[in-house]
Formats: structure tokens, sequence, C-alpha cells
């Protein structure tokens, strides 16, 4: 390699290629993606998050939570992740168009949360999850100071948000735990995240009866 | 002095900004190291420092790798390329300045952002956890840094150049550009949706593949026929191997997003490529063979770091396959690949080659053999049973994850036990880079104790006391 000008005009034509490639070849076909206007239901999905659900996006990701989550669920045959109840049908990118800030995730270390709010055979509630948020689990970590912990004057009455807490976790009498806007943000964030309109795109592939697994990559 | 085999006075004039990156990247490693090993220990006990917000699991691991690969492995990286450019030049270092404000500028954006993270500025994005503030001041900075690497490239004496300043240039010349795309594509302008994961997978596997791995690979490719004393065996085919990487290295990245929302001939053309980069990897070790019969700690080093380079494409192209996917996608295999490739593989490499050049750069022996020696072991062993440790974290939880009746609290207690051991790995690696730091910092002080030019002696002399 002699000529400076051919190796970084080389250089160059690499990176552009892989960036054509990659970037901008998947922007051309999804960058325009539209929502999907169901004319029997007369609406258009995905619907936009609630404001508070997307102030929620932001406190997921401030904390780091999709370390150890993913927001996908892969189609069936592939992984368990139906099998869990996880998601009826795999995640498409339609789903995603109206979040600020997608959260894929890399790591199982935590279940995968795409479908959140209409897991089967129960969906957690607001009340479960500010609970495991503040008590934590065996794989998870409590995450107390989204919480206040703080006293009940004397004649007030407790809060209506306080936590139903018991056991070891139960505060002293008087003392009550409240959640901070930021852990009813992400509660609300949470619960938003339903996969549960199902798109032309979406359809669940059923591999037809008595036939190897093998076959299940011809679907896609 | 008929016995000086190597001309000194080029990097007794171009020591400063090399000495500062390098002790910037080492006293960074030791950083990374601590906070590895809290994230590490946070997978066990999850309630390690739970209670405090500036350490939740994901702030922890995203510092680490920060520190890892922007504050390590960005100036050591950084130091070597220059210090090989500026040999291969056959002329001191120009715009030594730029070089050294560059390094403080890199150092301050790194510590901006290991700190941004801790307080929840993360961009959530997987080798690209630096908040978004800091990007502008890593951009001109590295661009300072680099003008004088590229001045040595550009102004090299000799007009054919080597292979390992081809790696050297182009990791100088690339990161900026794949930088600031991803910058302005996902902060500036953002992607919709989906888009987002893919350019953010597109810039960390341009991070490794046209950044990091070549700045180690241009320094292995400089010091092993330093060592051996002999031409690289099938030389002729390095430039293929080069362009190889150059070309496909950047479309390898969208085997992470196999079975995602994402169109599905990203994560096909991976397979394709991943298998067509093997190529470069064969390339690779048949040119750097001789690492492998070789004596010496700089050798020692290199040959593990091309060992786990070769065997980390071996898994990239393996775990591209759907089949195999299937087992190792969202697990810690996932995890043991990347501390491979950037412990393992990179890390080992720059690693041997600070070990080669800080004697010539400082005209000093190292100071202490026994704590060369305690390193070399220590990150051996401590790489060897970080790997173990993960795959057999990986094995309990991709049984239990794909078995759809093994509820999640039998996969996090069954995995437990690998995971401490993985813990007990951080830590031996940790103890490996504190006596590199020691040592290093002796060795670089001793120059400031003398008021004569340093005398550059045999590189014989010195390799006994380091081997």
């Amino acid at each position: 390699m002699k000529s400076n000008a051919v190796f970084f005009i080389g250089l160059f034509a690499a990176l552009a290629l892989s960036w054509a490639g990659i970037v901008l070849g998947s922007n051309a076909q999804l960058g325009a993606l539209a929502p999907f206007y169901d004319e029997t239901d007369a609406t258009a999905y995905p619907q936009w998050m609630p404001g508070a659900a997307a102030r929620g996006q932001l406190v997921y990701r401030d904390l780091g939570c999709y370390a150890c989550h993913t927001q996908q669920v892969r189609r069936p045959g592939f992984g368990s992740d139906q099998a869990r109840g996880w998601g009826d049908r795999q995640s498409v990118a339609r789903d995603y168009i109206y979040q600020p800030a997608p959260q894929l995730g890399w790591s199982r270390v935590g279940p995968d949360l795409a479908n959140l709010g209409d897991r089967k055979p129960s969906a957690p509630d607001a009340e479960d999850l500010l609970h495991l948020l503040y008590a934590g689990s065996d794989g998870m970590p409590p995450y107390r100071f989204l919480f206040e912990r703080r006293h009940i004057g004397t004649g007030a009455q407790p809060s209506l948000d306080a936590l139903k807490l018991t056991g070891t976790l139960e505060p002293p009498a008087g003392w009550e735990v409240v959640p901070s806007a930021r852990a009813e943000s992400l509660v609300a964030y949470l619960l938003s995240l339903r996969t549960t309109y199902t798109y032309p795109e979406a359809v669940p592939f059923s591999p037809p009866k008595a036939q190897a697994p093998a076959s299940v990559g011809g679907a896609k | 002095m008929s016995t000086r085999p190597e001309y000194t006075p080029i990097d007794a004039a171009s020591r400063w900004p090399l000495l500062l990156l390098l002790v910037k990247g080492i006293g960074w490693l030791v950083v990374a190291g601590i906070l590895s090993l809290t994230a590490s220990i946070q997978l066990h006990t999850p309630g390690f420092l739970s209670g405090c917000p500036l350490f939740t699991y994901g702030r922890t691991a995203a510092m680490a790798e920060t520190a890892f690969v922007y504050g390590w492995l960005g100036n050591a990286g950084l130091a070597l390329a220059l210090w090989t450019l500026g040999r291969l030049a056959g002329e001191p270092l120009r715009a030594q300045s730029w070089a050294l404000g560059g390094a403080v500028f890199w150092n301050l954006a790194v510590f901006g952002a290991v700190v941004g993270i801790a307080v929840g500025d993360a961009t959530g994005f997987e080798l690209l956890g630096l908040p978004r503030y800091v990007h502008l001041l890593m951009f001109f900075s590295y661009a300072s840094v680099a003008v004088s690497g590229l001045l040595a490239w550009s102004g090299r004496l000799r007009q054919v150049s080597y292979a390992s300043q081809w790696y050297a240039a182009a990791a100088l010349f690339l990161f900026p550009w794949i930088l600031s795309i991803a910058h302005v594509m996902l902060f500036t302008a953002p992607v919709r949706g989906v888009l987002q994961p893919i350019v953010a997978g597109w810039y960390a596997q341009s991070a490794w593949t046209l950044w990091l791995a070549p700045l180690a690979l241009g320094a292995a490719y400089y010091v092993v026929p330093r060592v051996t004393g002999r031409v690289l065996p099938s030389y002729e085919f390095a430039a293929l191997g080069f362009w190889c990487l150059i070309f496909v290295g950047g479309l390898t990245g969208g085997r992470h997003l196999l079975g995602g929302p994402v169109p599905a001939w990203i994560p096909s053309l991976a397979v394709v490529s991943c298998a067509l980069l093997l190529f470069h990897t064969f390339i690779v070790l048949l040119n750097l063979r001789g690492a492998f019969t070789g004596s010496g700690t700089a050798l020692k080093f290199i040959s593990f770091g091309l060992a786990a380079y070769v065997l980390g494409a071996l898994a990239d192209a393996l775990t591209s396959l759907h089949g195999v996917a299937l087992h190792t996608q969202f697990t810690y295999f996932d995890e043991a690949q990347k501390q491979l490739a950037l412990y393992g593989a990179a890390s080992t490499l720059l690693i041997g080659a600070i070990y080669f050049a800080l004697p010539r750069i400082t005209g000093k022996a190292w100071f202490s053999a026994g704590l060369v020696r305690a390193h070399l072991v220590l990150t051996v062993v401590g790489i060897l049973l970080l790997l173990v440790s993960l795959l057999g974290a990986h094995a309990v939880q991709s049984q239990g994850l794909l078995d759809a009746a093994v509820p999640f609290a039998d996969i996090v207690r069954d995995s437990r036990p690998w995971l401490l051991a993985a813990s007990f790995a951080q830590m031996i690696l940790l103890f490996g880079s504190i006596a590199f730091l020691a040592n290093f910092y002796t060795t670089a002080c001793e120059i400031l104790l003398v008021s004569e030019p340093a005398v550059f002696q045999a590189p014989a002399a010195q390799e006994t006391h380091a081997a």
C-alpha cells in the first residue's frame, strides 16, 4: 500500500458500505413504517404511550433495567418465549414505532417484559410490581430508593398509595412506605407494555403437526 | 555502542504523550476491574449495594464496560498506535502537543461518562453507554490524538507501509466517523423504533472490528516480528486479511438481533459475513504464528491473545447460526464471548505490546520481574476461570430458559455457584491489573529521577529481566 489516497478512500468505502447496507438498508425498509388501521375497531395500532409510561421508559433506561431484561418476544418455536406466557405472538417492528427509546435488551437474567401487561396466565398489577420493586426477589435487587419511608403525622390518615407490607418489611407503627413519582411512572410504563393487537405480519406461525422442528426457519 | 539494534532517539523524543496515555489506560484498567467485580457480585447477590442508586447492576455494568473499553483499551490502543506509527515513520512524533492535549481531554470525557452513567444518564446501548453529552468531547479529543499518528503515517520516510501501520492508521481514522454517525442517528436526529437498536448494533460491531481489533492487531503485528527476529510468514497475505476485516467486519453485528423484531436479512447477512471473516482470522493466525514458539513476557501475552482472537471469531461464526443461537442468545454465553474478545484477545495483545514497548520508551527495564510474572499468571488464570465459570452459568441458564417448566428462581439458584466463581475470577484479574499498574508506575517514574537522558540498553538485557 503505497498511496495514501487509495488507502483512505478504501477505508472510507468500507465504512460507507456497512453503514449504507445495514443502517440505510433497514431504514429504507422500516423508516416509514406506519401504524396499522383496524377498520373493525376504527383504531390505529400501536397506540401512543401515555405520558406517565413514556416518563417511565426513561426511568427504566436510567436505572439500567435493560441489563437483565429483554423486551422482544421471539417467534413460537424459537425458544420457550410463548410457552412461558411472555406473548402469544412474536414482537414485530411495528410494536416499537411510537416508543421514544425502545429497550430490546440483550440479556435474560430476568424474564422478558415486552408483553408484561398482558402476561399469561396472570399479569401483575401495579400493587404487585411496586411490592416487587420494594422487596426484590431471589434474582432481583430491591429498589428501595424509589420509595419514601415517612412518618404519618398525628391524627393524619395513612396515604392511599402506601404499600401493604408484611413480615420483616412492615414499617413500625406510625410509619408508611409510599412510592415516589419515579416508581409510579416506572410501573405505569411496565403495565403499558402490552402487545395484544395482532398485526398481519405477526400472525403466530403454528408448525404443521408431527413435523421436525427444523423446518420452522422457513416461516418468517 | 555497536550492540544498539534499535534507533531510540525517536522514542525518547516522543515519550510524554505515550506515557500519559499508557498510565491513564492502566489506571482505567484497575477502575474497570473494581467496577466489574462489583457488577459480578451483584449477579449472585442482588442485594449488594442495592441501597445506593449510583450502583444498580445496570449502571455498574455499563460503567465497567465504559471504563474498560474507552478508558483502558482506548488509551492503551492509542498509545501503541502512535508508538508503532512513529517508529515506522522513522522520526519523532509530530504534533505532540495535539496528542497530549487530546489525551487529557479524552480522559476527562471518559471520567465524565462514568460519572454520568452513575447518575443515570446512560444511553442504554451496548458498548455505547456513554452519555450523549460526552460524545462531542470524545470525538474531538480522539481526533486530536489521531492527528499525531496520521501525520506519522503520511510523513513516513519509506513509502512502503507495513501491516501494523495499516491497522493502526485505520483505527485512528475510522473511530471518529463511527462515533459521529451513531451520535447523529441516535441522538441528534433519532431514528424510529427498532432502527435504534439496529444502529446501536452497527456501532458496537464497528467499534470492535474497525477500532478495537485493529488497535490490538496493529500492536501485535509490530511486536511479533521484532521479538522473534524473523520476517512474518505468509506476509504477502496480510493485506488481504486487513481488507477482509475492514470490509466484512462491520456487517457481522446482526447476529445479536437474530429472532428479534428486525428484518430477517440482517442476521442472515451476519451469518455470511462471520464466515467470511474467518478468512481474516486465519491470515492473522498464519502471519503471527511465530508468537506461539517465541519466548519472553511480551510473546506469552500475545500468543494468549492470538489464541483468544481466533477462538472468539469461531464462537462468533457459530453463534450466528440459528440452531446454536437458540441455546446461546440472551444468556451468559454472550457475556463470555464479550470477555473473550475484550479481555482475552484485545487486552492481552495490548498488554504484551506494552511489555515490549515500555523499556524502549523509557530506556529502563521493568522495575520488578516478580510483578511481571504475577501479572502474567493472574491474567491467564483469571481469564480462563472467568470463561469457564460463565460457560457453566450459561449451561444452567440455557437449559432452564428453554424449558418453560423451569421457574426463574431455579435458574438463579442453580447458576449462583458459577457466578460466584466468576466473581472470584474478576478478583484475580483485578489483582493482576494492580500488579501491572504498580510495576508500570514505578518503572515509568524512574525516568523522572535521573537528570541525564535515557540510555538505551540492548533489548536482550532488558527482556532477561522481564522474562
